[in-house]
This record gives C-alpha cells, sequence and structure tokens, in this order.
C-alpha cells in the first residue's frame, strides 16, 4: 500500500498548495471569494460543475447500487441529474448570470422581498448541505479505510482538515481549480478503466448478454416497482437548476452564454461518467466477482484484479478526489448561506471587510468542524437521509426560482406559499409522520406549485419595475465588439 | 405566451421533448420488455442520459 498511500498524500499536499496560492487573490475580495470574481472559463468551469455534481456516489456508490439492485434501477437514479442539467441550461443558467450576485438567496429575496425568504432559504441549506457533507464524510473515511489501511478517525480527520484548510484560504477559486484537477481524474480514471473493460470482453451490448447470462437480475427491475425510483428521479432533476453548489457555479461564468454552455459540457461528461460505470465495469465485476458481501467494493475488486500498484494508487485518488470536490463546493455553499446569506444580511455596513473575512473563513471551520464531529459516528442511513436533505431544497426552492424567473404573475405571496408550503409537505411525508404511500416529492412539489398560481392569482401583481428588471434578465447579453 | 417571459421555440419544443421522453420511460410496460438482456427500461434512462446533454448542446449551438 505504500504506493497507494504516496500518490494519495501528494494528491493531498498539492490541494492545500492550490488553497495557499489561490489564497494571495481571494482573501481580500467578497468578489473573489464567492464566485472566483466572475471570471471562469467554459471549459473549466464544465470540469469543476461536473467534479462537483459527482460524488464519491458517482463512481463507488454507482457501482455498488448497479451490481447489488441491477442497472436499469440504478441508471433510473442517476437520469434524474442529467434531465436536471438541461432544465438548468434552458430555464435558470442565462438569466441567473446576468442577474450576477453571488447565492440562490440573493435572487430569490430580490423576487420575494420578504424575511421568510431571506432567512428560511439559508436554513434549509445549512441543513440539508450539513447532511450532505457528513455523507460524503463518511464515504471518504471509509473508502480510505478500505484502501490505505488508515483506520476511521484518523483518515476522516486528515482530509477534512485538508479541504477545511483550502476551501477557507482559497474560496471559489481554490475549489474551481482543485475540483478541475479532480474532475480530470474521475474521467480518466473511470473511462480507462471501462476501455480496458470493452477491449478485454467486447461491447457493452455483448458485456451485458455476457453477464445477465450469469446474473439475469443485473439487467431486471426487480427490487422495487418502478415508481418508488420516480421521487428519486425527480428530486434530482428539479434539484440541479435550484442547488447552492451549482448555482454559485453559474455565477463565476463569465457570462450568460458561457454559464450554459459550460453546464451541458458538464452534463456530457457526467453522463459518460455514469454510463461507462454501469454498461462497462459493473458487468465485468458481476462476471468476475459474483458474490460480493459488500457490493460498494466492486469497483475496487476490478481495479486491483486487473491493474498494477500505481494506477491502482491513481484510481484510489480518484475515489477521493470524487469525495472531496463535492464536499469542498458543498461547504463553501454552507459557508455562503451562513457568512453571505444570513450574517451578511444582519451585519450590512455595520462590519468592515477585515471582520467579514474573517467571518467567511470562520464559518468555514465552524460547519466542517461540526460536519466532522457527527461523522465520527453518523447515523446508519446517512446516504439515504442527503438525497432527502436535497429533496427538501426541491420541494421549496424549484417552484419559485422557475416561477420567479419565467411567470410574470409570480409575486411575494405565490413565492413565499410555495416555499414554505412545499417544506411543510415534504418534510412529514419525508420523515414518515403522515404515510400517504407516494414518494414525498411527488406531493409536495404539485402542493408548492399550486400554492404559486394561487397566490399569483388571488394577490396583486409585482410592480413594472421589478419585472421590467425580470424581463431584462432574459435579454442576450450585448455583443461584445472587437 | 401571454403572462411569461419569452423563451426561444427550440429550447421550448427540447424541454417539452425530454419530459415527456421521461414520463413514457415510467411507463410499466417497459419493466417486463428484455433486450439484450435488460429491461427496456433501462435502455430508455441511457438513451435519455445521451439524449440530454446532446439536445441541449444543438439547441444552445443552434443560431437564435
Amino acid at each position: 500500500m505504500i504506493v497507494e498511500r504516496v500518490l494519495v498524500v501528494l494528491y493531498l499536499a498539492g490541494c492545500i498548495g492550490i488553497g495557499i496560492v489561490a489564497s494571495r487573490r481571494v482573501l481580500t475580495s467578497k468578489d473573489e471569494y464567492w464566485v472566483a470574481g466572475r471570471s471562469i472559463g467554459t471549459f473549466v468551469n464544465a470540469m469543476a460543475i461536473m467534479a462537483s455534481l459527482a460524488s464519491g456516489g458517482s463512481i463507488i456508490g454507482v457501482m455498488g447500487l448497479a451490481y447489488s439492485r441491477g442497472i436499469p434501477a440504478t441508471l433510473a437514479l442517476f437520469a434524474g441529474a442529467v434531465l436536471g442539467f438541461p432544465l438548468a441550461s434552458l430555464l435558470v443558467a442565462a438569466p441567473l448570470r446576468r442577474f450576477g450576485r453571488y447565492t440562490i438567496t440573493d435572487f430569490l429575496s430580490y423576487r420575494y422581498p420578504s424575511a421568510w425568504v431571506r432567512y428560511l432559504v439559508p436554513v434549509f441549506i445549512v441543513i440539508a448541505f450539513t447532511i450532505y457533507i457528513v455523507a460524503q464524510m463518511k464515504a471518504a473515511g471509509i473508502t480510505a479505510n478500505a484502501l490505505l489501511g488508515i483506520p476511521y478517525d484518523t483518515a476522516l480527520t486528515l482530509l477534512t482538515f485538508v479541504f477545511i484548510l483550502y476551501v477557507s484560504i482559497g474560496g471559489m477559486i481554490a475549489i474551481t481549480w482543485t475540483d478541475v484537477i479532480q474532475g480530470v481524474l474521475m474521467l480518466a480514471v473511470v473511462i480507462g478503466t471501462g476501455c480496458v473493460m470493452m477491449w478485454r470482453m467486447g461491447s457493452p451490448i455483448e458485456l451485458m448478454a455476457q453477464a445477465t447470462a450469469v446474473a439475469p437480475e443485473l439487467g431486471q427491475v426487480v427490487h422495487r416497482p418502478v415508481s418508488s425510483y420516480m421521487g428519486y428521479f425527480v428530486i434530482w432533476a428539479t434539484a440541479i437548476p435550484v442547488i447552492p453548489h451549482i448555482v454559485m457555479r453559474v455565477f463565476t461564468a463569465k457570462d450568460a452564454a458561457s454559464a450554459r454552455l459550460s453546464l451541458n459540457i458538464a452534463m456530457l461528461a457526467y453522463s459518460v461518467i455514469i454510463l461507462t460505470a454501469c454498461l462497462a465495469i459493473v458487468p465485468v465485476g458481476k462476471i468476475d466477482f459474483p458474490a460480493l458481501a459488500d457490493p460498494d467494493l466492486v469497483f475496487l475488486k476490478v481495479v486491483e484484479s486487473e491493474f498494477p500498484a500505481l494506477l491502482r494508487g491513481v484510481a484510489v485518488a480518484a475515489v477521493l478526489a470524487a469525495v472531496m470536490s463535492t464536499t469542498d463546493a458543498l461547504l463553501l455553499a454552507v459557508s455562503s448561506a451562513i457568512a453571505h446569506d444570513l450574517l451578511g444580511t444582519l451585519l450590512k455596513n455595520r462590519a468592515s471587510e477585515r471582520v467579514m473575512t474573517l467571518i467567511r473563513v470562520g464559518s468555514a471551520w465552524v460547519v466542517g468542524a461540526l460536519a466532522l464531529y457527527w461523522a465520527f459516528s453518523p447515523p446508519e442511513l446517512i446516504s439515504e437521509f442527503y438525497t432527502a436533505g436535497i429533496g427538501l431544497l426541491s420541494a421549496s426552492l424549484f417552484v419559485p426560482t422557475i416561477a420567479g424567473l419565467w411567470w410574470k404573475r409570480a409575486n411575494l405571496v405565490g413565492g413565499v406559499s410555495s416555499l414554505i408550503i412545499g417544506a411543510l409537505i415534504y418534510i412529514p411525508l419525508e420523515l414518515k409522520l403522515v404515510d400517504w404511500g407516494v414518494s414525498a416529492i411527488l406531493v409536495a412539489l404539485p402542493a408548492s406549485a399550486f400554492a404559486m398560481v394561487l397566490g399569483g392569482f388571488l394577490a396583486p401583481a409585482e410592480s413594472k419595475v421589478l419585472l421590467d428588471e425580470i424581463g431584462a434578465l432574459h435579454e442576450s447579453d450585448p455583443v461584445k465588439k472587437p | 405566451m401571454k403572462g411569461f417571459f419569452p423563451i426561444r421555440r427550440s429550447e421550448a419544443w427540447v424541454l417539452i421533448a425530454l419530459v415527456s421522453f421521461s414520463i413514457v420511460s415510467f411507463l410499466p410496460i417497459w419493466r417486463t420488455k428484455i433486450v439484450a438482456g435488460m429491461a427496456m427500461f433501462g435502455w430508455l434512462m441511457a438513451a435519455l442520459m445521451v439524449l440530454s446533454p446532446l439536445l441541449a448542446l444543438y439547441v444552445f449551438m443552434r443560431k437564435p
């Protein structure tokens, strides 16, 4: 394991180095810290978006799930996120980039100026993303323990210290640079492994035929009715356009066209990773290792049996990169919800830039330390919880955001009521306090939309000035003169 | 459409096509039909993952 450990240490040192270099640029400017000075190019942003969405679940989790529950059901879960990208690209990216602030809360509290929106939205983000961060940290600890032989608590503390350090001092610029490296590493490892498998055993269709001859359940939908996967599909399809760590990346783009194109390229890269994992790597894993006690180990078993130590080390670094590239973006999003959305509003014009810088850096350390404390003994079903947490954001933010951008009758009453009703219906259904026998999101989203329509028609419309300003967000960027 | 901010026709059609494809993919009929070892439901989900980025790129590249 020496080679693997050396490679991982080099990778972590590189992340810290990037954070230190970036800190020279970001610690003196709010714009640089939260949105990298709005100067990120299309391909860099695309890789960073893909890396921040593709978590440990997109490498280890997707293959373990496909191995144990079958490929069709797994593709259904991840296809929701892929559908979410065109929704984000076509409905949200350009107008939000032209809006040109920092967070989704900035837009919603501008469109629906109410204390409910200004304070509830960041609270929802902090709750949902803290659960998400703990799930990612647990994945990092388990992965490092399984692959490097480091005790869970030690691995967790080391990895958490590294990413809090480079996020807190390097802000969005450090996250962008590290995410690009992590995204390229993930793509290279998954596509490389997939190509080796196809070279060895044939095309994905031939692989599926061979694997399902050995294990027919791999290609069947046997564990649950299809309708139960619809909830996960809808959660991710409606989360991508409003999820804070993706929206923050939209604000980092140079302009609206770049924001849209980077989302489209990220979607293509994400699809390639999921399809390669499910259709090229998992079938080989099922043929070679038909009875794994822990399905999540299928990728590592395939890598172990096919590659020499150096490439195994790169694969281990890629898995940790997948976890860290998501966790760092989540940590910055939670920090922005606390330092910018909540404290930034309360301390407006009362705190110096130096104090605000300390708050920005400090909030990353506080959230990271709390998540670390929780991750030492996380609940068993934390991975189930984090999709439920993302569902809370979908149920409460999707309708107000889309209606706020596109529907002229969307008003304060409709926006606030759709936000609150979406959350109020989603939470008890998701926690099974009330059981209607359907996925919570499939009830909460229509209820949120109904509240928006009712408020829009029963309460007075917004002022012409506000509607003109929203209309301006839909006008194309002026063409730059050469 | 009155009451909404304008969206390009090609973009609206892409959104309608992708959402319709998703709804049709979840129909129970595809669950039991097996092609090349996998339920059609799985192949349709894979097709959605290929179609989404390609259609989104197509409308992006189209001249307004």
